[in-house]
């Protein structure tokens, strides 16, 4: 199993624990992995992205161009700036909240909601209000782990390893929730059958 | 044992593995993570100092007395440094020195993108690249032995990539390495004449023995491919991307970048009849190979700006003929709608910023959160260089503009940390020379941390956070200096802290204010949430204009125009967006 994992969203949504998680299940389950983050900057509202890739043996955490077989679009313009690098037919697991940036915030642009709807013409678009699933879930900060219950169904890692290493990353009085949105996303209705 | 780490953990881990004692920093992207980690070592001491110029020294005092010692900071951070980093390294090392520098190639965080091996070779010191987790915890233990070898500090150079980017790594046991102790020896350790010009012998002496090591290190690491005429020549993370290309040519990877053996590399340029260099930023590498008289090429392929990632090396690598067909040559970007970074909700700099943009001042800027006054949304800072300059460019062009006739008045911006960090110097020298023209206001925007990098303490953090043990009172140093006009003012307080700007940007003299809002992101601060009665607003956009993130123009059901709206998940309740509403259309919640 090669897999190339893209995250994009926007600073302040725990991009970089969501790639952690990732990354560690992954090693857990005896893949070789990397990643990568970008922080600084970008941490205040700005656009954040990051990828993992596991696999046998893998040597450069940047994923090439249309080599990635998921993409994790925390918010959903991000996931259409970061969608070329994506190969075609490949997963993209939407969350649908969208965060505006300043050119939208200061009508100066509009919002691109055509461009992120065309993105179901060239890829599985798995699209899923995450922060509301984490709501239901108990606490509306597991919004990313409902979007890694999603992954979870797309890849080949146990669930017990995915829950531990989810009650490893997350503060103790959260991990009811988080392995409860964990679940809210791996049975999610994708309205398709992607297995 | 294995653990996937980030490089920077992985560089903490090495120091910690080696027996490391004292280690210091200034916290700036991308290597704040170094310290953070070592802070978790017991056996370590391990210090965010107020400067990277202290933080280096703290480092050095600790290998003079024979420990070994570290000092981290971003690239720009070792300029800080460079005065007493260029005559230690005169010096034979007693405790294995490191200085871990962290460059950033493309400036995702940054203000420029120098190239810190420059530094390196200036420093005479060697030179490690690490280009994963796992080198770069295995590049400091082996720097750390070399620099106790060879008696010289060592640099270790790390990619903003690298910094980031996670691994997996082999951990091993810390080997405790016991202090020397010092030795009292005024020639090795006191740099007047004579001492330094023999010291000048030393380190040349010294550093064609490291290039003598270097030829079969067992870090700079051959692969050679049958019935290949290219070699390729690099280090870092731009052999695993490399890598990605699959090529059926040699490479030459150097885990040492300075210096480089010239034996070696003349063997090895008989044997091949390209040499191509691939590295980011400066051709340092190319340009060693040119020195010892070895022809290469590589910026001619490679950009000498900006990150170097697959598709670049294959673009690089179609140019010099060494690939025939490209794989990745039709992959244009997405351009869609752009998302610079902004102030979070609640942040305490927005008033101020909302405040100097409409009272239309000359504005110099520094360096932290509020560098950001300078984006489209406030174009409200319109000069901006490094740590703590605003205060002496500040006083150098209020001189100008007063010789000149110039009666305007300027403003100088600068945060607690950079305060403490290279401010000082410049607020000592304002009352040097003062003239009953000068007209220049200071706002101290003291928000109790370095925000920017995540939150570390500042020298006056104390003052509000029992944790942090440092509780330096901002407007008494300055009384001690002779500075009299000072004034403390909360920014929420929207209407107040306008007036007392205004009012100094208005009187001659020197005026200093201080805000005194927290960080709203790292206290975690959160009041009840604020709303729009779309029946009172006006559709002015005067709130929309202050930037926050969860306000924004919206169609309201039943009204035509479009009306200002907040998230109220997203809203901190900080009412700034209330006090500039001139229709009291926005209130709190509860």
């Amino acid at each position: 199993m090669n897999k190339n994992i893209m995250l994009a969203g926007v600073g302040g949504q725990g991009l970089v624990l969501a790639t952690k998680i990732i990354s560690e299940a992954a090693f857990k389950a005896g893949l070789d992995v990397k990643t990568n983050d970008v922080i600084g900057l970008s941490q205040r509202g700005g656009m954040v992205w990051g990828s993992v890739r596991m696999g046998e043996k893998v040597y450069s955490p940047n994923i090439p161009p249309k080599e990635g077989d998921i993409l994790i679009g925390l918010e959903p313009l991000e996931a259409y700036r970061w969608s070329h690098l994506l190969k075609d037919g490949g997963h993209i697991i939407l969350n649908t909240k969208e965060a505006y940036p300043t050119p939208v915030l200061l009508e100066q642009e509009e919002y691109p909601y055509e461009d992120v709807k065309s993105l179901k013409d060239r890829y599985n678009v798995i699209k899923i209000d995450a922060r509301e699933e984490a709501r239901k879930a108990g606490n509306i900060k597991a919004a990313n782990t409902v979007l890694i219950g999603i992954l979870a169904k797309l890849l080949d890692i146990p669930n017990e390893v995915w829950e531990e290493t989810i009650k490893e990353n997350v503060p103790p009085k959260a991990i009811d929730a988080n392995i409860q949105a964990f679940y809210r996303g791996y049975n999610y209705d994708v309205g398709y059958n992607y297995a | 044992m294995k653990a996937v780490l980030t490089g920077n953990q992985a560089i903490a881990r090495g120091f910690y593995e080696a027996g490391g004692l004292v280690a210091a920093s200034y916290p700036g992207s991308p290597t704040v993570q170094i310290m953070e980690t070592l802070k978790e070592y017991e056996e370590i001491y391990a210090e965010f100092s107020p400067s990277e110029k202290v933080a280096l020294e703290v480092a050095i005092g600790g290998s003079l007395y024979g420990a070994r010692a570290m000092a981290s900071m971003k690239h720009v951070g070792v300029n800080i440094a460079m005065d007493p980093l260029m005559t230690f390294t005169q010096s034979p090392v007693n405790g294995g020195f490191v200085l871990v520098t962290g460059d950033d190639p493309g400036m995702a965080s940054s203000q420029n993108e120098q190239d810190n091996r420059i530094i390196g070779k200036f420093a005479n010191m060697g030179i490690f690249y690490p280009g994963s987790s796992q080198e770069a915890k295995d590049f400091m233990k082996v720097a750390l032995e070399l620099s106790e070898k060879f008696k010289t500090p060592m640099m270790v150079d790390i990619t903003s990539r690298v910094c980031h980017s996670r691994g997996i790594v082999e951990l091993e046991d810390r080997q405790e390495v016991k202090p020397k102790g010092f030795t009292r020896d005024v020639e090795k350790y006191t740099m007047l004449p004579p001492h330094n010009i023999k010291a000048q012998y030393f380190m040349k002496e010294r550093i064609e023995a490291l290039e003598e090591y270097a030829y079969d290190a067992p870090f700079n690491i051959l692969e050679e491919v049958e019935g290949s005429d290219t070699l390729i020549v690099t280090s870092g993370l731009m052999y695993y991307n490399l890598k990605e290309l699959n090529l059926p040519v040699s490479i030459y990877k150097l885990g040492m970048v300075y210096p480089i053996s010239t034996r070696r590399i003349k063997e090895l340029s008989e044997k091949y009849k390209n040499i191509i260099v691939l590295e980011e930023m400066m051709p340092f590498i190319e340009n060693e190979l040119k020195l010892k008289g070895i022809d290469c090429k590589g910026k001619e392929y490679f950009s000498f700006t900006g990150e170097l990632f697959t598709e670049d090396i294959e673009e690089g690598l179609y140019k010099a003929g060494v690939i025939k067909e490209r794989k990745y040559a039709d992959i244009k970007p997405v351009e869609t709608v752009a998302r610079p970074p902004m102030f979070c909700a609640g942040c305490p700099h927005r008033p101020v910023f909302d405040i100097l943009k409409k009272l239309n001042v000359t504005v110099i800027g520094d360096i932290g959160c509020y560098s950001m006054a300078v984006l489209p949304a406030w174009k409200a800072t319109h000069a901006m260089y490094s740590m703590g300059a605003t205060v002496g460019i500040t006083k150098g062009m209020n001189k100008a503009m007063r010789k000149n006739g110039d009666k305007k008045p300027i403003v100088s911006v600068i945060g607690d940390g950079t305060f403490f960090h290279s401010g000082l110097p410049g607020f000592i020298n304002l009352v040097h020379q003062v003239d009953e023209e000068d007209n220049m206001t200071f706002i101290i925007l003291d928000n109790k941390t370095t925000a920017m990098t995540g939150g570390q303490h500042t020298a006056s953090s104390g003052r509000f956070n029992e944790k942090d043990d440092m509780d330096v009172d901002i407007k008494t140093l300055l009384k001690s200096m002779g500075i009299e006009n000072i004034q403390e003012v909360d920014q929420f307080e929207y209407k107040k802290t306008r007036e007392i700007i205004r009012k100094a940007t208005r009187e001659k003299g020197i005026s200093v204010i201080i805000t005194t809002r927290p960080c709203a992101l790292k206290y975690k601060i959160k009041e009840p949430h604020f709303y729009v009665e779309p029946e009172i607003c006006i559709g002015c956009r005067t709130c929309v204009k202050i930037n926050c993130p969860p306000i924004k123009m919206k169609k309201y059901k039943g009204i035509d125009e479009l009306k200002s709206s907040i998230d109220p998940d997203e809203c901190v309740g900080c009412s700034v967006c209330s006090q500039v509403c001139p229709v009291g259309a926005i209130k709190r919640s509860q």
